[in-house]
């Protein structure tokens, strides 16, 4: 494996990581915990007492929990900008007359400035909800698109790894058209987690479970496209696995694991509907998405490396 | 394969820990230490009843200090103080009070009219007018708050004021932000009355 493909997956890793510990300053409502951008409380390490404060920021918003939680998440956000900077390097040196490896983690690295920046929108914004969905949005395209460069470069190095399996010719349109279905859904389930907040600010003391119910009909449509994922990925299943002839071992494992993951994940959105908004299962819940998103990302370059291989 | 699907499964494990872990340090984060005990006072409300510091009991408070013809900051004060009056309609436990500090021209009569000009239709949020001096000696003495050339030198604090009449913390009363850790604090004075 070379340097810039143990790069790839080690920013793959890292991103997913990062969108973990985004979630979890969600979920843990620490978003606001340092109100200022990039420092925290004017400080490049967060303050440990009250005394420690400038005067121009109000003492009642330092919560030492909650900034260090946001802080991690900025801190640990540096590091993997870091990582996706040099994996970016490493991909203009290796990979230098492959293009769809050097643009797309190109692409990955500008989209990461981007995401910075609106960190420090949202900081600004006060948590705009808009500005919440867009941050993870970008997030999910930084890493598929790594995961794709790592992806390509796999097959760069090893271009028979699909040379025994023969798929369906026509299903380039299906995975776009998950991939798009399961961007949209992750958009909706960041709706219903606003909502939620927006009607918790309306009606303070009331249990979720009644502001679950006060929400609109796109909690429907986000369980209805959780529905129609899982069709689509059954269909994907069955042409990519039993519909073909060979299929890869990491053709059989991915699709599987999609499968199983899209069901979970009706099981945990279920959960949070009926037991609670238990925000453990909220973060698992949108981090899985993200994982099924990678997967699709893995799939479709497995398939289209056994198409390009029998061209 | 199994051996990969175990050390997943025990990553999934640790994280979801630790993360519930992070969760539960985040929930129970909001302090609220007692300051002080808001002293004795007797003012009058825009109703013309008497205000004093046993009508704290029971009730989580929000107070601020205002003036009617107020041009600066008093209007966002209101503003959010109205926000918050609406939102928190369906919760009894919480009242709001707003302190003129120029009583010369805020009498009863007057904070009426700014109650009714705010939208205030029932007896959550309360105006109070005194004499001046009581004023100033409640804001700077009873509330330990900048009290200078009054009306203009006024502070633009919320105060938070939980169910024995004790000061809980301050929040600056222009800030969307502070606002949002208001409401957290304020719940949790709620939730206190009501276990």
């Amino acid at each position: 494996m070379n340097t810039f493909r143990k790069f790839s997956y080690l920013s793959t890793g890292l991103t997913y990581l990062l969108i973990f510990v985004g979630g979890l300053v969600r979920v843990a409502g620490a978003g606001m915990g340092c109100p200022d951008w990039p420092k925290c409380f004017d400080r490049w390490i967060p303050p440990t007492s009250l005394e420690q404060l400038p005067d121009h920021i109000d003492p009642a918003k330092f919560n030492i929990v909650l900034a260090w939680i946001e802080y991690s998440n900025r801190l640990f956000g540096a590091l993997v900008g870091l990582i996706i900077t040099i994996t970016a390097f490493l991909a203009f040196k290796y990979y230098k007359h492959v293009n769809r490896i050097k643009w797309s983690v190109l692409a990955a690295f500008f989209l990461t400035l981007v995401e910075g920046w609106l960190g420090s929108i949202l900081v600004d914004t006060v948590l705009n909800p808009i500005n919440i969905t867009l941050h993870l949005f970008m997030a999910l395209v930084i890493v598929m698109l790594l995961l794709y460069a790592a992806q390509e470069a796999y097959y760069v190095e090893n271009p028979d790894s699909e040379k025994m399996s023969r798929y369906p010719s026509n299903l380039k349109w299906m995975f776009g058209l998950l991939a798009g279905i399961l961007l949209l859904d992750v958009v909706l389930g960041t709706e219903i987690r606003g909502g939620l907040e927006m009607i918790r600010k309306d009606n303070p003391m009331v249990e979720s479970q009644f502001l679950l119910n006060m929400l609109g009909p796109f909690k429907y449509i986000h369980t209805i496209l959780g529905f129609i994922i899982t069709g689509f990925s059954g269909m994907l299943w069955y042409r990519l696995v039993n519909n073909s002839i060979n299929p890869s071992k990491i053709m059989t494992q991915i699709s599987t694991a999609i499968l199983g993951l899209v069901l979970t994940q009706i099981i945990m959105g279920e959960l949070l509907v009926f037991l609670n908004v238990i925000p453990t299962i909220q973060l698992f819940h949108m981090w899985i998405a993200s994982w099924i998103l990678g997967l699709v990302m893995v799939q479709y370059t497995a398939w289209n490396q056994s198409q390009l291989t029998h061209e | 394969m199994n051996k990969n699907i175990f050390l997943i499964i025990v990553c999934i494990i640790l994280l979801g820990s630790g993360a519930s872990w992070v969760i539960q340090k985040a929930n129970s984060s909001y302090e609220l230490t007692v300051i002080k005990k808001v002293p004795a006072f007797s003012f009058i409300t825009q109703d013309g009843l008497s205000f004093t510091e046993e009508s704290f009991h029971k009730k989580a408070t929000v107070l601020d200090f205002i003036f009617t013809s107020c041009a600066g900051p008093c209007p966002i004060m209101t503003n959010n103080m109205t926000h918050l009056y609406e939102d928190y309609e369906n919760v009894p436990e919480v009242q709001f009070v707003s302190v003129t500090v120029d009583p010369k021209i805020d009498n009863a009569s007057t904070l009426k009219e700014y109650a009714k000009a705010n939208g205030v239709k029932d007896d959550r949020w309360q105006f109070l007018t005194s004499d001046i001096e009581s004023i100033k000696d409640l804001k700077k003495n009873g509330f330990m708050l900048y009290a200078g050339e009054l009306p203009r030198g006024h502070a633009i604090k919320f105060v938070l004021i939980d169910q024995d009449g004790q000061i809980r913390k301050y929040y600056d009363g222009t800030d969307k932000a502070s606002m949002a850790v208001l409401r957290k604090d304020l719940n949790n004075i709620v939730n206190e009355i009501q276990s």
